[in-house]
């Protein structure tokens, strides 16, 4: 088809009045030309008489006759620098997560993670404003007492403990901009048709924090996590719920692949929202690219 | 009996069956289009096929085809009766026929045909060409009058004015090439979506009678003015005849096709040869590989200084044709 913008163009000229010498016109941006010659030949330029205007002598931006400006003065604190380039985590309380429970926002019976978060509607991860996910703040930690499977992208140590005393488990995962979209609005995601990506490894001043066991991070060493919840109840003091013996165990040890994004979803595989099914790679080198870290 | 009568004097202005006859051709043209086949034609652009009604041509083969889009489909009509008799479906370039109707380029286009040769003639003379004024018409103190140097200065009445116009000046310039062209097209495009355009086999009208005419362009729903345009000079005389008796109609050659005619009447009548040397003019020249280049205005004051002569030839009556 030709473009859109000509069809709709023709479709209402099919309904207005004959195009003739009396009804048209050229664009506006002609018909209102700026002046530029108007102080041509004129004497003083538009710049009054003589001094500093005149002839352009102006002081400095920023110069106080010579006393020592405020711009040297005043030292700088530079709190926001390089902040077009950080990673960004908007916070969500602690207090929040477990009013969203209460108010049955968010199901228990599944694991937490971007998505059953940002299908409340109450809160979205922005990729244009450098989201890279949740940060899971303090707030509320003396009245949270759900029992959750919580994956989010920031966490303190208060934070940890208050999910872990109630007998939850808590995993701090990395996400990069492109699956944090697709996290962000899965079902928009899909609708465009493109193979579920890979995620990335953390950035290498972020692999620190994700591959600490302290942070509870996913590329931590399971064992050592485990160490580091007793650890961590012998420090706060609190009794640590058996996780063996735990009813609902397969749900709270429940974990994505370093790769994978959605539960349930490898990366490589197409979700087709019009004819309801999924597309499978079958091809070789797909599933070697999508398996493999490079 | 009120109703009735204010149909019939809507009708006979074209505007409410206009509407209807639109509506009416435009669903006939998707029935055609699914109900006959189409058959190609290699030799010629546009095959006459015989049928039982008559010759029929259902296809037309169409230059530089695009892919983009689809191509438009015009009647192809008859000028041997008074009731419009169709011959066949035409293909028209989409290129030509449905491009976008920058209005803004129909404007420059007009504005140019009415500028490139306009001369302004006036002029008024400055203080030293009017007569006296060389005599200071007061003592320069002692009256408590302003000082005055010359009755002819611009601040006195029946002086000379200042900055005054200098004419003759000529307002000659020449719009870029490829925005002529866009305007044609567009021009084109405009008369072919409101429904003014119509294309027939030719000119070959039964009788001189200016009636004829009159009663079919009114049969029809043309208008008042009409542009019948053909691919020579050289017109069929009973045409010629029944045109220039009637006032709004005119006639035209295919190179003497342009923007400010178009526009001015209501309805284009080309005839088949008419339409594939617009079309293929047009179509070369957008797809011309040739750089532009700038017209350079040659032309010098004393190239225009006195007024041209009144080409009368065309108000004297002749008793034979012309010969070149």
């Amino acid at each position: 088809m030709a473009s859109k913008v000509t069809e709709g163009a023709l479709t209402l000229l099919k309904t207005l009045p004959r195009v003739a010498l009396n009804n048209i016109k050229d664009l506006p941006t002609t018909l209102y030309k700026k002046k530029t010659d108007r102080a041509a030949g004129r004497k003083k330029k538009g710049r009054g008489d003589k001094g500093q205007g005149a002839r352009g002598t102006w002081d400095p931006i920023g110069y106080e006759g010579g006393q020592a400006p405020l711009i040297l003065t005043t030292p700088v604190e530079k709190h926001y620098g390089k902040y077009a380039v950080r990673r960004q985590y908007p916070p969500i309380s602690l207090l929040e997560v477990q009013r969203l429970i209460d108010l049955q926002r968010v199901d228990i019976k599944r694991p937490i993670d971007i998505t059953s978060i940002c299908n409340t509607n109450l809160y979205h991860l922005d990729v244009s404003k450098n989201h890279f996910g949740f940060n899971l703040t303090e707030e509320g930690c003396d009245v949270f007492n759900a029992k959750v499977n919580l994956e989010v992208q920031w966490v303190t140590e208060l934070v940890i403990a208050a999910v872990e005393r109630n007998g939850g488990t808590i995993t701090t995962r990395y996400y990069d901009p492109q699956c944090v979209a697709a996290l962000n609005n899965p079902k928009a995601f899909f609708e465009k048709g493109l193979p579920i990506p890979k995620c990335k490894l953390p950035p290498q001043d972020a692999l620190e924090f994700y591959s600490n066991p302290n942070n509870r991070g996913y590329l931590a060493d399971p064992e050592k996590v485990l160490e580091a919840r007793e650890k961590l109840a012998q420090k706060y003091g609190y009794k640590l719920p058996d996780l063996s013996s735990d009813p609902v165990k397969s749900l709270l040890l429940m974990r994505k692949d370093p790769l994978q994004i959605f539960y349930g979803l490898e990366p490589g595989w197409i979700v087709n929202m019009a004819d309801k099914c999924i597309l499978k790679p079958k091809d070789e080198d797909y599933l070697r690219y999508y398996a493999n870290v490079y | 009996m009120a109703v009735s009568k204010y149909m019939k004097l809507v009708a006979r202005q074209g505007l409410y069956c206009k509407i209807k006859l639109r509506e009416f051709s435009s669903s006939s043209c998707r029935l055609q289009e699914v109900t006959t086949p189409v058959s190609s034609s290699s030799e010629q652009n546009a095959a006459p096929v015989e049928t039982k009604e008559g010759p029929q041509i259902l296809s037309r083969s169409l230059k530089f085809p695009v892919d983009h889009t689809h191509p438009r489909l015009a009647w192809l009509d008859s000028m041997s009766s008074i009731e419009s008799k169709k011959l066949g479906l035409l293909d028209l370039h989409p290129d030509i026929f449905a491009t976008y109707p920058r209005v803004d380029l129909l404007h420059k286009n007009v504005h140019w045909q009415k500028m490139y040769r306009y001369i302004n003639y006036n002029f008024e003379p400055s203080r030293a060409e009017m007569p006296g004024g060389g005599r200071k018409p007061w003592p320069q103190k002692g009256l408590g009058k302003a000082r005055a140097g010359s009755i002819r200065s611009p601040l006195f009445i029946q002086g000379a004015k200042a900055f005054g116009p200098r004419g003759p000046i000529n307002y000659f310039f020449m719009l870029p090439r490829s925005q002529r062209a866009t305007g044609l097209r567009v021009a084109l495009t405009c008369k072919y979506t409101q429904n003014d355009l119509v294309i027939v086999d030719n000119f070959d009208i039964p009788t001189a009678d200016p009636d004829f005419l009159s009663e079919m362009a009114d049969v029809r729903f043309w208008g008042h003015s009409i542009l019948f345009v053909d691919d020579s000079d050289v017109m069929p005389e009973k045409i010629s005849e029944a045109v220039h008796q009637i006032r709004g109609f005119n006639l035209m050659p295919a190179y003497g096709l342009n923007v400010f005619s178009m526009l001015k009447h209501e309805t284009l009548v080309l005839t088949l040869a008419a339409l594939e040397r617009i079309e293929g003019k047009l179509l070369e020249e957008l797809h011309t590989t040739a750089v532009e280049t700038k017209y350079v205005n040659k032309l010098r004051p004393e190239d225009f200084r006195t007024r041209p002569k009144v080409d009368s030839t065309m108000y004297k009556s002749f008793t034979k044709p012309l010969e070149f």
